[in-house]
């Protein structure tokens, strides 16, 4: 279910408040009603009861008038009599009225108000007449219980209508009653419902509001003290919810950046230390033959030497001259190589014949070693720079050799299949312990050859690679320490002589 | 015509059932206990002298009555025979026979003045098989003779 935004769950809230308060109030109103109701029907009640009680005192008029005038045969008796006769048809259509209000009583009233008037039309009036011309008739007995039977009838009608309107109004003040308790009872019921509402709105208020933003304040608050892992819980109610989000996607933005930072940060310190290192392995390498150069030039400008010890120096400073040139083509090679600046020749090269060119230069200089070469009758050809795959190919050569110390044989086999051009140079020498495994790429690193006195400027082997990589192939290399090594290179046969 | 139809039916059905509520005089009491009011109108009357002259006991008086029900129509609904024998001068003792629409009623007892009195119902016919109660006659006017009757049946 989608979540409702916090301002749509807060006019809900509101409004759910707003009924709730309007139903309550609705109750009140309807109780109020209700007692109105009651109020009225009991005045009503009480008016259908005067108005029943001076019917039924005219009825004894009209009975006390007949009886008088039976007994006096004085006309002036007779007043009440005719007074209630003439007053009669105004009472009864009052009554009548009055109790049309209520069904139930209807047919009643109208059953009275028959009875009353037969008892008019059919004795009282008669009677009287009776009683004007043969008194002993009207005295006779037939005529008195015959006027009682009808009053008789006349009271009972009465008195069940008199407790039928005390018996409704009883009901209906009872019912009424019973609504306002109800109603009050809702009434009480609601208040404290909506109470109750309120608080929880506020709970709820401080929970989905003042709790969301607390915690987003106090995540900024780490967050700017440089605690960037932290992050706010997903979720909450809509406008909540976007900014736990915004919050958690700036907080990532930022730790992103940072680990960037620290990142170039590190690259930076790394690329200070290798100047450093490259500074102090320049200076180094640089100073070791610059010296035997300066200390051999010296002694043969300074002393007289023989010309067979003149031509050992001259030997020795240009052995050291050399060294100094190639250490300084290796630093040209690494620069430009990290500049991107390495150009290569794409000429079709047999890679047999330049391995069998470098091993013959490396031949003569080792007595110590035996370079056994084996390359398969076929060429190996390959597309590259000549100068290039010559100096990774003298590299390995170098090396195979620098780390022999004690000599042996260095093997060197060139194969091919129907993709690459394969060269391994394996030799016998001191291996590479596992740990430097990882850096032998490296620049400047050489491992344990600088305390061992092996010569070196640790940029070869990295020169090799990039070199090669850059012939679209790769170099690499087994080793256990104490064992020796196996250095290989691979690179893409010539399209052309597949 | 369907609508005619009802109609007609329905009016017919409620003409018949006013002509039949008014034959019952305003009684409720056809088949149990009950109240019919009607009027009379006397239409003759002769008296059969026996004995010396004057009123005296053994003088017979033969009496027809129109009867009405005033509330229903102005026509006569039925009559009434009442045959009195004088047992002194003053008192009579009658039978008197109603022949009203649903049968006959027939009561009879002493009469002391006949502007008011009482006499029993003694049993009837038809609707009235059995009838047991009291007929209350009270004059009205003296001329013409006109009563009212009234017939309180209780069974």
């Amino acid at each position: 279910m989608k979540s409702l935004s916090l301002s749509a769950r807060m006019i809900i809230a509101s409004a759910v408040l707003a009924v709730l308060v309007a139903g309550v109030f609705a109750i009140l109103i309807q109780a109020m009603s209700s007692l109105d109701d009651a109020t009225r029907r009991e005045e009503h009640a009480k008016d259908v009861t005067a108005a029943t009680l001076r019917l039924q005192k005219l009825v004894i008029d009209l009975e006390t008038g007949v009886s008088g005038f039976i007994l006096t045969r004085n006309e002036a008796v007779l007043k009440p009599w005719k007074d209630a006769r003439a007053a009669l048809p105004g009472q009864l259509a009052n009554f009548q009225d009055l109790a049309s209000t209520n069904p139930e009583q209807t047919q009643p009233a109208r059953e009275l108000a028959v009875t009353i008037n037969e008892y008019v039309q059919e004795y009282s009036v008669p009677v009287v007449n009776i009683a004007r011309t043969n008194p002993a008739a009207a005295r006779d007995s037939v005529a008195r219980e015959e006027g009682q039977y009808r009053t008789g009838e006349i009271r009972d009608r009465f008195t069940r209508f008199l407790a039928a309107e005390n018996a409704l109004a009883s009901a209906s003040a009872a019912s009424a009653s019973r609504q306002a308790d109800r109603a009050t009872a809702l009434a009480i019921t609601g208040l404290l419902g909506s109470a109750l509402l309120i608080v929880l709105f506020g709970l709820y208020l401080a929970r989905s509001t003042a709790r969301p933003v607390r915690s987003v304040a106090n995540a900024a608050s780490r967050l700017a003290e440089g605690d960037l892992s932290v992050r706010l819980d997903k979720g909450g109610p809509g406008e909540v919810g976007e900014l736990t989000t915004s919050f958690n996607r700036m907080a990532e933005e930022l730790e992103r950046r940072g680990a960037e930072l620290e990142a170039r940060n590190a690259k930076l310190r790394e690329s200070e230390r290798l100047k450093s290192e490259l500074v102090s392995i320049v200076s180094h390498e640089l100073r070791t033959p610059l010296a035997s150069v300066l200390g051999f030039t010296s002694l043969l400008l300074t002393r007289d030497i023989s010309s067979e010890d003149q031509r050992r120096y001259l030997g020795i400073i240009d052995s050291q001259g050399r060294r100094l040139s190639s250490l300084l083509n290796d630093f040209l090679d690494v620069e430009m190589l990290e500049e991107g600046q390495l150009e290569l020749a794409r000429e079709l090269i047999d890679m047999g014949k330049l391995v069998d060119e470098q091993v013959q230069l490396f031949k003569g200089q080792s007595a110590k070693h035996e370079l056994d070469v084996a390359l398969p009758p076929k060429a190996l050809p390959v597309r590259g720079d000549p100068r290039r795959l010559a100096q990774v190919v003298a590299n390995l050569l170098s090396n195979a050799i620098k780390y022999s110390p004690e000599g042996g044989t260095v093997k060197v086999v060139g194969e091919r299949d129907n993709s690459l051009v394969r060269v391994s140079v394996q030799d016998q020498g001191l291996g590479i312990p596992a740990e430097f495994h990882d850096r032998v790429f490296g620049k400047f690193f050489r491992g344990d050859a600088g305390p061992s006195g092996i010569e070196g400027s640790g940029l070869g082997l990295t020169i090799a690679r990039s070199v090669v990589e850059a012939h679209g192939g790769r170099i690499d290399f087994e080793s256990t320490s104490g064992e020796g090594s196996t250095f290989w290179l691979e690179l893409p046969i010539a399209a052309n002589d597949r | 015509m369907p609508r005619l139809f009802y109609a007609f039916v329905i009016a017919v059905g409620f003409s018949a059932l006013m002509v039949l509520n008014g034959w019952s005089l305003s009684s409720s009491a056809g088949t149990g206990p009950g109240t019919i009011r009607i009027t009379n109108r006397e239409i003759s009357r002769a008296r059969v002298d026996a004995g010396r002259p004057g009123r005296g006991p053994g003088d017979l008086e033969i009496i027809r009555q129109n009867l009405f029900n005033k509330r229903i129509k102005s026509r006569p609904i039925g009559h009434a025979d009442l045959v009195c024998t004088f047992v002194t001068r003053g008192t009579r003792s009658c039978t008197a026979t109603y022949f009203l629409p649903k049968g006959r009623l027939v009561a009879g007892g002493s009469i002391r003045f006949p502007e008011l009195y009482e006499l029993a119902v003694l049993g009837g016919t038809r609707l009235y098989d059995n009838a047991r109660g009291t007929l209350t006659v009270i004059r009205t006017t003296r001329r013409p003779r006109r009563d009212i009757l009234v017939f309180r049946l209780t069974g």
